[in-house]
């Protein structure tokens, strides 16, 4: 399309200026473009008018003033971004205070690289509870959030011990458990929250990943397992499993509004 | 939009007599069914409503307002539709308008909903909101989460699919 077939593009449900005019005569791409814009209504005739039940239209306005008499005041969005960054924040502390009975930071890789991994889980988790969230036309790249994602999982993996600490199968399933069990509040509050907006898959992976991911961060800075099997099924996997069941929920929920 | 979103009626009341009309005439085009675009319309308010709080200062009403109705038919699509009736990218053909009285000219009026149930969603929701609803490009695009140039491109495109699936009918009309 050229600057030109842009402009003709821009004016046709007018008059084109004559130098348009010329161009459009001459142009393929034009000539195509205005004859299908004509073709369907002629320019004569406005494009045929649907009808319009008017009692029900009557009944649309009562319901929305009366759902507004009842809500006069509208809740911004930012605070249920931060009901959601609340509640996982108590229920980090909690999960800590519970799996962390006998010793609260046993992952014995070296601190640096913990606390390193521990930034990028909080990042992504707030991250990912603007993406779920944040009100925005325009949907957010799902290579980006995934991509997101897999840099995490990454980064937990190459920062681990190395040391196996319980049985692998014990382990495993321990964490995956405490996993599963951690991220049941902040999944449940993250859907409520998503509901109130239109279903975008994105916003609902975005959600269960920063959901989940509180567990995550629970169990990394207090697993002492760090063999990579252990990690990849005890903690990621787990992880992953939970963002997708988060998206297949929310695509079952039905919607409280259709907002963007 | 800014005393709506304080709760004020008249100010609500004032955006519905603006928009109910046309929004509930974009849904009877893009659904195909007056009666699901009746539905369609009242959750597209009761949402305006009930997400106010996800309205951002200063932005347009009406991109938003169609962004909102455009969700609902989604989802209505979504919810209603077997998945045997959706095309091979999940989207929801355009079934021509059946409850309504027949058009003056009920051939060409079928022939156009044809040709634009032909058209992929991307194409065809830029067109219908420009055909019919008069909105432009920037508006488009932002009720589509789109870049402007995205939607001139995919408009074009859907233009020129148009003019070659009525062809026919307009070689017919001009004999």
């Amino acid at each position: 399309m050229t600057p030109e077939c842009e402009r003709v593009l821009d004016r046709m449900d007018g008059p084109l200026p004559p130098d348009l005019a010329s161009h459009a005569a001459g142009c393929a791409d034009c000539r195509a473009l205005l004859e299908g814009f004509q073709v369907l209504a002629p320019p004569a005739s406005p494009p045929p008018a649907v009808p319009i039940d008017e009692a029900r239209l009557e009944q649309t306005r009562r319901q929305s003033l009366t759902e507004l008499a009842a809500h006069p005041r509208p809740t911004p969005w930012w605070r249920e971004v931060a009901v959601l960054l609340a509640t996982y924040l108590g229920m980090g502390v909690v999960g800590l205070l519970w799996v962390g009975r006998n010793g609260m930071l046993l992952n014995s890789a070296s601190p640096l690289a913990v606390a390193l991994v521990a930034l990028l889980i909080v990042v992504s988790v707030g991250g990912g509870a603007m993406v779920a969230l944040a009100p925005g036309q325009r949907a957010w790249p799902f290579t980006l959030v995934a991509v997101g994602a897999l840099a995490v999982a990454l980064a937990q993996l190459s920062g681990r011990s190395g040391v196996q600490v319980r049985p692998f199968l014990a382990g495993t399933l321990g964490c995956l458990g405490a996993e599963v069990m951690l991220s049941v509040v902040p999944l449940a509050l993250a859907l409520v929250l998503l509901c109130r907006s239109a279903f975008q898959p994105v916003r609902a992976l975005a959600a269960g990943l920063s959901s989940a991911g509180v567990s995550l961060l629970v169990l990394h800075v207090h697993c002492p397992d760090g063999s990579a099997g252990h990690l990849m099924l005890g903690h990621v996997l787990p992880w992953f499993a939970l963002a997708g069941v988060a998206v297949f929920i929310r695509s079952r929920l039905p919607s409280r509004s259709f907002a963007p | 939009m800014e005393r709506f979103c304080q709760g004020d009626a008249q100010a609500f009341d004032a955006l519905f007599q603006r928009y109910a009309r046309p929004v509930q005439g974009y849904l009877a085009r893009l659904t195909g069914s007056p009666a699901t675009a009746e539905d369609l319309a009242q959750l597209t308010f009761l949402s305006l409503v009930r997400a106010r709080g996800r309205y951002q200062a200063g932005s347009r009403v009406r991109p938003w307002l169609y962004a909102i109705a455009t969700n609902a038919a989604r989802d209505h699509a979504r919810r209603h539709r077997r998945p045997e009736d959706l095309t091979p990218e999940g989207e929801l053909p355009l079934t021509a308008v059946a409850d309504t009285p027949e058009p003056r000219d009920a051939g060409l009026e079928r022939a156009v909903q044809r040709a634009l149930a032909q058209l992929p969603e991307g194409q065809r929701l830029p067109i219908l909101m420009h055909r019919f609803e008069g909105m432009g490009f920037a508006e488009i695009a932002e009720a589509l989460g789109l870049t402007e140039s995205a939607v001139k491109v995919r408009a074009h495109r859907g233009y020129a699919r148009l003019r070659e699936l009525l062809a026919p009918l307009q070689q017919e009309t001009s004999r």
